[in-house]
């Protein structure tokens, strides 16, 4: 077993050598994991605007179900869409158990409920004026929830970055939907899961190098679309 | 010259009836001044007015037998309604008043129509700055601007002066006055009817859950034609 050294050193060359397989293996994980968020983020931003503005019976309940499957483990997602796409399953026919397409789908079950959390959570907190300035001055309902949506949106963004937080680091869904086949559905967190238990960390290491970055860049994307804090510290006592 | 006379307004809220059976009128170029302490339901009735907020009942002449929803609908469009505290878009002060300019007009007809609300309202200096960063005085006039910018016939205002200094009352007072010398019917929600002087008004009082001229000496202008409100049996 190489030290965590000489694994770090090969990760770093691995990297910067361009190695095709590596790349290939975070090109799948970039590919899978933004479509999710993509597909998943204007049905979430309805449900959230939905729940934050339409009185229906059992919403109550449905933002609990929400908050409640948040917490679901991904595995457990991906073994309910097994379930569904596996052979003998409801949806068997469509065949795309062990496709890139089975791990969207798991993905999208994943962002879903996190980025409608959030995102009703900061619609519910928007200025009832905003709304009413909105329609006062002509706005439709679609161009007021627009308008109410832009009014928040650095909050709306966090909500989305977090889902797209959550996919990118899941290793359960992907691993069960995928199946893990190097050049088609091998992405990131089941590459790393499989080269640690074969004792080859030189690759693990450098695909975690990445996903930290990109949790920086992720972070600091957001923080600058954020911009300067309303409450201005340079004139704080 | 526009009108809007509205009957059997009744509003409340669960063991809180506000008006009941109201009615009143509006009438382009008039201004009418509601009058009434903190709590009777003057920014209730204005959102009503505005087609903002649903009451239990309402009807609007010359829409007979449409529902609630037709009339709200039918209000919104006739109506602009500005906060006590004006909402500011997060944004320029042009982006804002050019919030509700007509779908209608053209880029060049935009650009020409938000140069004129930024002018009369004496904010064509602030055109590139914050919106949200913008004085009590500010903010109100380009809530005023940005109304200006929307052709709508009738503009209900919730006590547009409070909170501002004398300076920037009188500004705000110019303003209403210009509008209603534009032709447009200002209703006007305000806790003492001696904060609009100068205005030609009509004063109407909250009594007994409905609307009534208030006693002769407050009523600056009553004669008939101009705007009125009754409270049936007051």
């Amino acid at each position: 077993m190489e030290s965590l050294t000489e694994a770090s050193t090969r990760a770093l060359i691995l990297l910067f050598s361009g190695d095709a397989e590596l790349w290939g293996i975070i090109g799948v994980s970039f590919r899978v994991s933004l479509t999710a968020v993509l597909l998943a983020t204007p049905v979430a931003l309805m449900v959230a605007a939905a729940l934050a503005f339409i009185r229906f019976p059992g919403r109550r309940l449905a933002v609990s179900v929400l908050n409640t499957l948040l917490a679901v483990p991904a595995v457990v997602v991906g073994l309910s869409l097994y379930l569904l796409l596996s052979r003998h399953g409801p949806l068997g026919e469509w065949r795309l158990l062990f496709t890139q397409s089975a791990m969207v789908l798991g993905q999208i079950a994943l962002s879903l409920p996190i980025i409608a959390a959030m995102g009703h959570a900061a619609l519910q907190d928007t200025d009832p004026r905003a709304w009413e300035t909105a329609r006062t001055l002509g706005a439709g309902p679609v161009r007021a929830l627009l308008t109410l949506m832009s009014e928040v949106r650095y909050a709306l963004l966090a909500a989305v970055i977090a889902g797209f937080g959550r996919i990118i680091a899941e290793v359960g869904s992907a691993m069960m939907l995928g199946g893990n086949i190097l050049n088609y559905t091998r992405n990131i967190t089941t590459a790393i899961a499989l080269e640690t238990s074969r004792g080859a960390f030189a690759q693990g290491i450098a695909l975690g190098g990445v996903l930290l970055v990109l949790a920086f860049a992720l972070n600091t994307g957001l923080h600058w679309f954020q911009g300067r804090s309303r409450l201005d510290p340079k004139y704080l006592t | 010259m526009s009108t809007l006379r509205l009957r059997h307004i009744t509003l409340g809220y669960p063991g809180r009836p506000l008006f009941e059976d109201a009615e009143i009128d509006l009438i382009g170029g008039r201004c009418v001044l509601l009058c009434g302490a903190n709590g009777t339901g003057k920014s209730s009735l204005l959102r009503v007015i505005s087609g903002l907020h649903r009451p239990q009942c309402i009807r609007l002449l010359g829409l007979e037998g449409a529902g609630i929803r037709t009339v709200c609908a039918d209000l919104r469009r006739r109506v602009t309604y500005l906060h006590q505290h004006p909402y500011a878009f997060r944004g320029t002060v042009s982006a804002n008043v050019a919030y509700g300019l007509p779908s209608g007009l053209d880029a060049v007809a935009r650009r020409m129509r938000l140069a004129e609300a930024l002018h009369w309202a004496g904010l064509a200096h602030l055109a590139h700055a914050d919106a949200t960063r913008l004085s009590c005085g500010e903010r109100q006039r380009m809530a005023l601007a940005r109304a200006w910018a929307r052709p709508s016939p009738f503009l209900l205002l919730d006590e547009p002066t409070a909170n501002l200094d004398r300076e920037s009352r009188e500004r705000t007072l110019a303003l209403l006055e210009a509008l209603l010398a534009g032709g447009r019917g200002l209703l006007i929600a305000t806790h003492d009817a001696h904060h609009f002087p100068g205005l030609d008004s009509t004063c109407l009082e909250i009594e007994r859950r409905r609307l009534c001229l208030a006693l002769p000496g407050t009523d600056r202008r009553v004669t008939d034609g101009t705007p009125r409100a009754s409270g049936g049996g007051t």
